[in-house]
């Protein structure tokens, strides 16, 4: 094996890519836009939600409920001094949920966390709620429970929470990792692939194996040019992820970025294994939702693996971006290096390992059947 | 035909694709310094078989050798000894005319000095000085084909297998290719090609007639325009004519 040909593969390969300015937009735009949509569309922080507030009681207790509720984000608290009828609330005046505490809800709170279980006497708080959208019926669910706990001793249960690894983790923190797996594959594969395919159809295939090249200094190259942009896709998404959404990054970029490669140069052979089953550029593309769709859907990139039907659940372990997943975001969520996620890292390791191998056995083929 | 001298020898070489015999026990012996046609209608097995000479495909029965070395598995003994320039054009479309031979010099081991230079005198010599930073999917068809013949002699090879080399280009700009080949040739390089255009084989020193994977006629021009007159009785006949009574004779002939 020479270095210099290898050098060689990787030089035409990244002057190919600047060449092509459309590509190269894509490719540094592609992190960026991803970054930005998903980050302002998946942020998962619900605000404004219109929250009827009505304090039949007037207690100083009952005022501490709406002080949580008017702290949290999520609601947009109209104090109203009585109602008739709460439906009429949701459906005429666009409110999502009206919360009606009625009349001596102090002294019966009270009495029951005086008297224990004893008594079936309790404080009813009267909730009514919109229930078409039950991701803002859970918001709502969750910042009432989050407003009675804040009630603090006066509560008759008291939940201690320990946070490991994310302090105030949010969607977008544990979402960045994933964005950056998913963008950095995409890239890699589609554009080895196009490039494979390309050199079939257009006979430089031919040249190259009649050159000194060796299959492996000619993987290698390719593998080396997309580590490279896969270093600069992830400073892009990094970049984004810490200067529009402030994310918290917990562990090392280091780790980050020698994941991010890693997973990179699986999908260079992942790119060269699919070209052994295109013989024309349109062929290649209809792989391209073959790659695209189980990435989003199945690798818990959007959604957790537990929000997967069972059935399918198994289809996620042979979907390369779930390791990567698993793996980035111990890495920069949790902060621990790569082998303290052993499923992740070792799936990524296979990963890289399999379809490198494999991709050499099919570009044999490619060469013409040699040896 | 079994020369030891031989640049090129195929020793009964065979090519099966699927159930049909793309090349069917041809026997070859091209000595040094000689420009050799392989001439036959598409579907001959021309390709197929430069393909196998040049370690591209594998026999699937007798040999090809080159350079005195049995391809493919002892290609590494001769891989930068020979030039081979495939039907595509076969150049990286998004890369300069200067890029292209940058990297195909770079894989030979070539210094970029040494490249550089040699750049200048391919450029030279294909007409296509000044354009090296002209990106090959901008050039015309005949430029294009420069470029690829360029790109096969760049590392100076003595031997040189071309497949098509002026399939598409107009008669002068065929003429100019051909002048180039005799020059090759005249400072010793040994030269494999096929063609299409019958004339072109008038310009070789002898021709191999392939029909369906079998070499049907060989030798001189003059010599087939010999046997062609023998068969037909036609004095005089034009290549074309060679071509058609000696495909037709062995149609005739019946060997399916």
């Amino acid at each position: 094996m020479k270095l210099y040909r290898m050098g060689a593969v990787t030089e035409r390969v990244l002057r190919q890519l600047w060449h092509d300015r459309r590509v190269l937009v894509f490719m540094l735009m592609l992190p960026a836009i991803a970054m930005l949509l998903f980050g302002y569309s998946f942020s998962g922080d619900i605000t404004d939600v219109r929250v009827a507030f009505i304090d039949e009681d007037g207690t100083d207790l009952t005022e501490s409920i709406l002080e949580s509720l008017q702290e949290d984000e999520a609601f947009n608290v109209t104090v109203l001094e009585s109602v008739d009828d709460p439906e009429r609330l949701l459906l005429e005046e666009g409110y999502q949920a009206v919360i009606r505490i009625p009349d001596k809800f102090t002294s019966l709170y009270y009495a029951h966390f005086a008297m224990g279980v004893a008594t079936s006497a309790q404080g009813t708080i009267d909730l009514t709620i919109d229930e078409s959208d039950p991701q803002v019926a859970a918001t709502i669910r969750m910042g009432l429970a989050d407003a009675m706990m804040d009630l603090g001793e006066g509560g008759p249960v008291e939940v201690e929470t320990r946070e490991l690894y994310g302090v105030e983790v949010r969607f977008i923190d544990s979402f960045a990792p994933a964005i950056m797996g998913f963008v950095v594959s995409l890239i890699s594969i589609v554009l080895t692939l196009l490039s494979i395919v390309r050199e079939k159809v257009d006979g430089t295939f031919s040249r190259i194996w009649v050159s000194p090249v060796r299959r492996a200094e000619f993987i290698l190259g390719y593998v080396i040019a997309f580590g490279l942009i896969a270093l600069v896709q992830s400073l892009v998404v990094l970049t984004i992820g810490k200067t529009v959404f402030d994310i918290v990054i917990n562990g090392s970029i280091f780790w980050a970025f020698g994941c991010t490669i890693l997973f990179a140069v699986g999908s260079v052979g992942l790119g060269t294994l699919l070209s052994a089953l295109a013989q024309t550029e349109s062929q290649a593309i209809i792989f391209f939702p073959l790659v695209i769709l189980p990435s989003v859907l199945l690798s818990g990139m959007m959604w957790p693996i537990q929000a997967i039907p069972r059935l399918l659940r198994p289809l996620t372990y042979v979907v390369p971006l779930t390791y990567s997943n698993r793996l980035m975001r111990a890495v920069m969520v949790k902060g621990l290096a790569p082998w303290q996620e052993p499923v992740g890292f070792i799936g990524v390791l296979v990963f890289v390992i399999l379809t490198i191998a494999l991709a050499s056995v099919v570009l044999r083929q490619s060469a013409g059947e040699r040896e | 035909m079994s020369n030891s001298t031989a640049i090129f020898q195929a020793d009964a070489v065979s090519k099966m694709f699927g159930d049909l015999w793309a090349v069917d026990r041809v026997t070859l012996g091209i000595p040094r310094g000689e420009i050799y046609g392989l001439v036959g209608p598409s579907g001959s097995g021309k390709t197929t078989l430069i393909r196998m000479l040049c370690g591209l495909a594998l026999p699937t029965g007798g040999t090809a050798k080159l350079l005195g070395s049995s391809m493919p598995s002892e290609r590494r003994a001769v891989e930068h000894r020979f030039g081979y320039m495939p039907q595509e054009r076969a150049v990286y479309r998004d890369l300069s005319i200067a890029e292209n031979l940058l990297f195909f010099g770079q894989i030979y081991g070539m210094s970029r000095a040494r490249i550089a230079e040699r750049t200048r005198e391919l450029l030279d010599l294909m007409k296509l000085s000044d354009r090296g930073k002209q990106r090959a999917d901008r050039l015309s068809g005949g430029e294009k084909q420069r470029l690829s013949l360029a790109c096969s002699l760049l590392h100076e090879p003595e031997a040189l297998l071309l497949d098509e080399p002026t399939i598409g280009l107009d008669p002068s700009l065929r003429r100019e290719f051909w002048d180039h080949f005799h020059q090759l040739n005249a400072a010793g390089r040994t030269i494999l090609l096929t063609t299409h255009y019958l004339n072109e084989a008038e310009w070789c020193d002898r021709v191999g007639l392939m029909q369906q994977g079998r070499m049907i006629a060989e030798g001189t021009p003059d010599d087939l325009k010999a046997e062609a007159t023998t068969r037909s009785g036609q004095a005089r006949p034009d290549m074309e004519e060679v071509f058609l009574i000696l495909t037709q004779e062995s149609v005739a002939g019946g060997v399916s």
